[in-house]
């Protein structure tokens, strides 16, 4: 490989391994409808129908990506700063029950009093929820993937106890939140599709954090807290608390994402009611290898897959469960990281090597 | 005092070992590859697995024990899988656990599909379980025969292992090389021992551990399978590890104390009342856990330097 | 073999020869020859970087020679690792023991040879084995205490020991006494001595000449990648291998104009502070620098220097004592006050410390001024276009190479990522600048480039505290020089009386009232 190619593959090779992993994934799930013994041509184009065609199947593509979008987001902030925020689930629940409280207690103000300042509250919850492993991490050097993953448990089963007791309908058998004023209902922007204008949150969110990282002093300072802290420690920065804060926006992020989901598509909130949003962040995370500006197409992906998966089934046979497959197929082979590696040229100075 | 009575009673203890079995297998399993310093989250996902690959083994073979054999195999291939990700292919040992765990969930629902044609849980007649083992002479004893007698087999098993595992970790000539391998690679490295085989022994072991955890959940605990039934079970294991401070025998009464906190919410909730805060005490608990041994950690490092 | 008068000669235990190493851009050990006779206990001494630890690493396996050959028992020997080096009889004792702590002594020693029924341990036969060990060669261990609960002294005997137990015939310890107290150090001769009396063959790396000389029969002295001699104990003196460790060395030239120093900047009073390790606990520091004055700290590494710098800027907690800024206390204040109050910082260790290498030139450049006007907002938005200017400005001032604000860190060379921390201190215009090690590791135009900058800095009536382990780098651009030594200020030197004599015999421990020229 001549040097120039190997430069600009080196540059690019996260863009590389996301690309053949994705691909790999799709081989594979074309292999596997292809043994199963279903026609393969007229398989994608009901996936493809599925995700794009008509309101109601591009709606569903784009009610799946907001989720999507936003814990990948919620995931890459916090691993700008070297975290690693396995609690988003836990922090949308805080923010979903958050939303669904405020989204009902407060009335007689309009809509657009009512949903921002029931978002924003939706985002503090989380993010305080967050600050606690972000928090423990900073200062006693608390590994923040346990932590995390132990108080989603809390949080699910927090959230389950308001659902189930104090804060439950009266009117309906299963354990659920009273519904959430009108006034505090995202408007739908494709029926009959539940898509709505939680995907200008979302994207606006994303717009907001690629600016914050990029053209602040607070985004320069978490992105080399999350390279090297001790670097910024000995610039002046405080890089515990830029630990702190990031885990903060975060967990926001994941709050955030809790009340869409609650004004936008239910209304209220069930008793475990997410279907692991916060997992799928990861994945879109890792795909993206936390490139912000990456994200929102590897959540269109994903989405467009999942819902097209529906179609798919109904009208080919090929059962809905092939994309989990590739799914996770994609996220073994994101893990791995490896997938190609292009050797980085020799440099002329290594530095640090040490002689004695 | 009467509804006391009835929540807090012989079954409850009874329920705590029965709840504690699954924990405990997995945390066996957790606490070996923790000793050789990797934190195998994977283990929900391998148990995952092994809970399928039971109960479909034993509906078409019709033996429990083939389902249970077959369920070691598959826990330890995904397992090496997770190994090859993480110490070949250098994946973060989080990250590989994680992406484990989303596979055996997305698999094993596509299998469900695909080989039982059905979606969220699966029960047949056909499925043959683990036996329930009357112990004899204690069983006629009262007390002593709800407590002891009636558990299925790999209840028994379970307690049993515990104890092995303490042997294998504390007696062996592989047990002090894998604790070395983990509090301090260098020193086994130019011991002679070659430390990344001695992690993969350990995965193996952690997929045997985690494969029995399944196949105690649909063919003993249980006797279906249901979608993502595991439910956070590995994780209480990898919370019970850390609770029990990364020893057998200490792991094992934190599995206790977590199936009891299970067994006493599960009770709470048939009276209706509220079992939430039960059930998300071994959460609480760890996370205490872990940060007071952090603190105590950091204490110890200022005080070597006096 | 062959037989002479009489005797018979056996090959040397390890025989060395045309050892060549090279590390990117520096050659660590250019074509030594190093020999050790059976039952001899031979002393390696030079300073930081002069290659004896590279040496040993090569002679242990740990890294490979680029040419020349290892002779074992007079066999030609590709040693691949730690592992082939302890089959053919070489144990070391590395400075940082290969000790688990929460593991007991007994079960560290015989770690990879256990003794076993079966693969099940044998803990009684293990027990009574090492405890023949520990007869034989007279030391006290206790074999069931965890490694964590005993002292610094008896895990480096169980070290030695383990390395017996591994079948050690030559042993190489890496500055043992470094870690030791006095004490400590006197027990430790004690069983090399009985490890010599059974037919064992000790290598002893340090730079205590006191130590060499007392237990040593022959010596090697190495000095920037090169033998420089070896000497049998009864020809060497304390002065003749402080001259040889040091060298006399040809200077890169500087003018240094005559500077009469102004105000005080920095006074450091009594100051105590917890090191790394023992031997770099700060004791009662003290010492100030004045305006256009640069004050160069000697020593060997180790000795408190990083300490001492960490100290001032924040980066360690000081225990007692103070630390004024131009008459201001700044003793324990954070990183960020202590820059405001005047003082810029370039770190020893420049890949983990003074640079990001993920992040631009111009990221890295900034690095200091962010939360500042004018090249940020009151909000925090970056005014990238002052901050590009002042970039490209810094690198046409310090010739950083590639010349683009853009490119990342890591692209660089090691001299101009010096330059990059160099520019960014500098233009902090701070009263006082600490330099440590600035020059390490980088190619001679950067070298000259970065001490003329220092000295430009003192010329602008800066105060300049330079750390450095390059005694012609302290004698060539300081006005005075203190030396440390185990934490403490072994003497403080004028730049007139000073020179590598006396200040190799300080940094080593010497006398610090000497002050006349040796010859050697």
């Amino acid at each position: 490989m001549n040097d120039k190619l190997r430069d600009f593959l080196y540059e690019r090779q996260s863009l590389l391994n996301v690309f053949i992993a994705v691909f790999t994934a799709m081989i594979v799930g074309t292999l596997v409808i292809y043994f199963m013994g279903y026609d393969i041509l007229e398989s994608y184009e009901a996936l493809y129908q599925g995700a794009f065609k008509g309101r109601f199947n591009f709606g569903g593509t784009l009610e799946r990506f907001v989720p999507l979008l936003l814990s990948g987001l919620a995931f890459a902030v916090a691993s700008k700063a070297s975290i690693f925020n396995i609690g988003v689930e836990g922090q949308l629940y805080f923010g979903a029950i958050t939303a669904a409280f405020f989204g009902y207690i407060i009335k007689g103000v309009p809509s657009l009093v009512h949903i921002p300042v029931t978002l924003l509250l939706a985002a503090a919850a989380g993010g305080l929820w967050a600050v606690i492993p972000g928090f423990l991490r900073a200062k006693y050097n608390v590994n923040e993937v346990t932590t995390t993953i132990m108080l989603n448990y809390v949080a699910i089963f927090f959230v389950g106890y308001i659902v189930n007791h104090p804060f439950k309908n009266p009117n309906v058998g299963v354990p659920q939140t009273p519904n959430v004023q009108p006034t505090a209902r995202l408007p739908k922007i494709m029926l009959p599709s539940r898509a709505n204008i939680g995907i200008f949150i979302a994207l606006a969110l994303l717009v907001f954090f690629i600016w914050l990282l990029n053209k602040t002093t607070f985004g320069y300072k978490v992105r080399a807290v999350g390279f090297n802290p001790f670097f910024t420690d000995y610039v002046g920065v405080k890089s515990k608390l830029i630990m702190v804060l990031t885990m903060f926006l975060s967990g926001a992020i994941g709050g955030v994402l809790g009340g869409v989901e609650v004004l936008g598509i239910h209304g209220y909130v069930l008793d475990n009611f997410s279907p692991g949003y916060g997992f799928d962040g990861i994945m879109v995370g890792l795909l993206a290898r936390n490139n912000l500006k990456a994200l929102p197409f590897v959540a269109f992906f994903l989405a467009a897959l999942r819902s097209g998966a529906i179609n798919m089934e109904r009208f080919t046979g090929v059962p809905k469960e092939v994309i989990g497959v590739i799914e996770a197929v994609i996220i073994l082979l994101a893990a791995a990281e490896v997938i190609v590696e292009i050797k980085k040229r020799k440099s002329s100075d290594k530095g640090g090597v040490e002689v004695g | 005092m009467g509804d006391l009575g009835l929540i807090i009673n012989l079954n409850l203890l009874r329920a705590t070992l029965r709840m504690s079995t699954p924990i405990a297998l997995a945390a066996m399993g957790l606490v070996i590859t923790e000793q050789a310093a990797i934190t195998n989250i994977g283990i929900e996902g391998i148990m995952l697995i092994g809970a399928f690959v039971a109960v479909a083994v034993s509906y078409f073979t019709g033996s429990w024990v083939l389902g249970i054999l077959a369920s070691v195999a598959a826990g330890v291939v995904v397992a090496l899988f997770m190994a090859v990700i993480h110490l070949k292919f250098k994946a973060d040992v989080f990250v590989a656990g994680i992406a484990i765990n989303l596979f055996a969930i997305e698999f094993t629902r596509f299998l469900l599909r695909n080989i039982f044609n059905t979606a969220g849980s699966f029960y047949d007649p056909n499925i043959v379980p683990i036996p329930s083992i009357t112990i004899p002479i204690i069983d006629k004893i009262p007390v002593l025969g709800t407590l002891l007698s009636g558990f299925k087999l790999t209840d028994y098993l379970g307690i049993i292992l515990v104890f092995v595992t303490y042997f294998i970790l504390y007696k062996t000539v592989w047990g002090l090389r894998i604790r070395f391998v983990g509090i301090h690679p260098l020193s086994a490295e130019t011991g002679g021992v070659h430390v990344n085989i001695k992690k993969y022994q350990a995965m193996i072991l952690s997929g045997i551990f985690g494969g029995l955890a399944g196949a105690h959940l649909s063919l003993g605990y249980t006797r279906q399978f249901i979608e993502n039934m595991t439910n956070g079970r590995g994780l209480i294991g990898v919370a019970a590890m850390y609770f029990g401070g990364v020893t057998p025998i200490n792991t094992w009464f934190a599995s206790l104390f977590f199936g009891f906190t299970e067994a006493l919410g599960n009770n709470l909730q048939t009276f209706g009342l509220p079992s939430q805060f039960m059930l998300m005490i071994p959460y609480i608990a760890t996370v205490v856990a872990i940060t007071i041994g952090m603190i105590r950690k950091q204490k110890r490092e200022k005080n070597n330097l006096l | 073999m062959y037989v002479e008068k009489g005797v018979k000669k056996l090959a040397p235990i390890v025989e060395m020869k045309g050892i060549y190493k090279e590390f990117p851009n520096v050659v660590a050990l250019n074509h030594v020859d190093f020999s050790l006779e059976k039952g001899e206990i031979h002393a390696l001494i030079g300073e930081n970087g002069a290659g004896k630890s590279t040496l040993m690493k090569i002679l242990y396996g740990i890294y490979d020679q680029d040419e020349g050959t290892v002779k074992i028992n007079g066999e030609e020997k590709n040693i691949s690792d730690a592992r082939e080096a302890m089959r053919l009889g070489i144990g070391m004792v590395h400075q940082e023991f290969m000790l688990a702590e929460t593991m007991t002594v007994l079960e560290n020693i015989i770690l990879g040879f256990e003794p076993n029924k079966h693969k099940l341990l044998d803990y009684d036969k293990a027990y009574s084995e090492v405890m023949d060990y520990s007869e034989k060669y007279g030391f006290e261990i206790r074999p069931n205490s965890k490694v964590i609960n005993i002292s610094v002294g008896e895990a480096q005997r169980v070290e030695i020991l383990k390395a017996l137990y591994r079948g050690a015939e030559v042993l190489i310890l890496d500055e043992p006494t470094a870690v030791l107290t006095p004490q400590e150090t006197e027990e430790l001769f004690k069983i090399i001595r009985s490890l010599k009396e059974n037919g064992k063959t000790i290598i002893f790396i340090s730079h205590k000449l006191d130590e060499v000389l007392e237990i040593a029969d022959r010596i090697t002295v190495m000095r920037k990648g090169n033998k420089v001699e070896t000497l049998s104990q009864n020809d060497a003196t304390k002065e003749k291998l402080a001259y040889l460790m040091v060298g006399r060395e040809v200077f890169l030239d500087f003018e240094i104009e005559e500077n009469e120093p102004g105000d005080r900047i920095l006074e450091v009073k009594n100051l105590n502070v917890f090191g790394r390790r023992k031997l770099s606990n700060l004791k009662d520091v003290s010492f100030e620098i004045k305006e256009g004055e640069i004050l160069g700290v000697a020593g060997i590494d180790g000795n408190g220097q990083t300490e001492l710098v960490e100290a001032l800027t924040g980066l360690r907690k000081v225990e007692s004592g103070e630390i004024k800024i131009r008459g201001e206390e700044i003793t324990n204040k954070s990183p960020l006050e202590i820059r405001h109050h005047g003082v810029s910082h370039i770190p020893e260790d420049r890949n983990k410390t003074g640079l990001c290498k993920e992040l631009t030139i111009q990221e890295n450049l900034i690095a200091n001024k962010l939360p500042d006007d004018p090249y940020s907002s009151k909000i925090g938005i970056i005014n990238f276009k002052r901050v590009k200017n002042f970039a490209e400005e810094l690198i046409d001032k310090f010739d950083i190479r590639p010349p683009k604000t853009d490119v990342k860190m890591q692209n660089l060379s090691g001299g101009n990522a010096q330059k990059v921390i160099v520019a960014r201190e500098v233009a902090e215009d701070a009263g006082l600048i600490i330099a440590s090690q600035p020059t390490r590791g980088i190619d001679i135009g950067s070298i000259e480039f970065i001490r003329s900058v220092l000295l430009d800095e003192r010329k602008a009536g800066k105060a300049v505290l330079l750390v450095s382990a390059d005694l012609e780098e302290i004698l060539s651009l300081s006005d005075r020089i203190i030396v440390m030594y185990e934490g403490e200020i072994q003497g403080t030197l004028d730049i007139e009386e000073a020179n590598e004599n006396n200040l190799g015999l300080m940094m080593t421990g010497g006398n610090p009232d000497f002050k006349g020229g040796v010859t050697a």
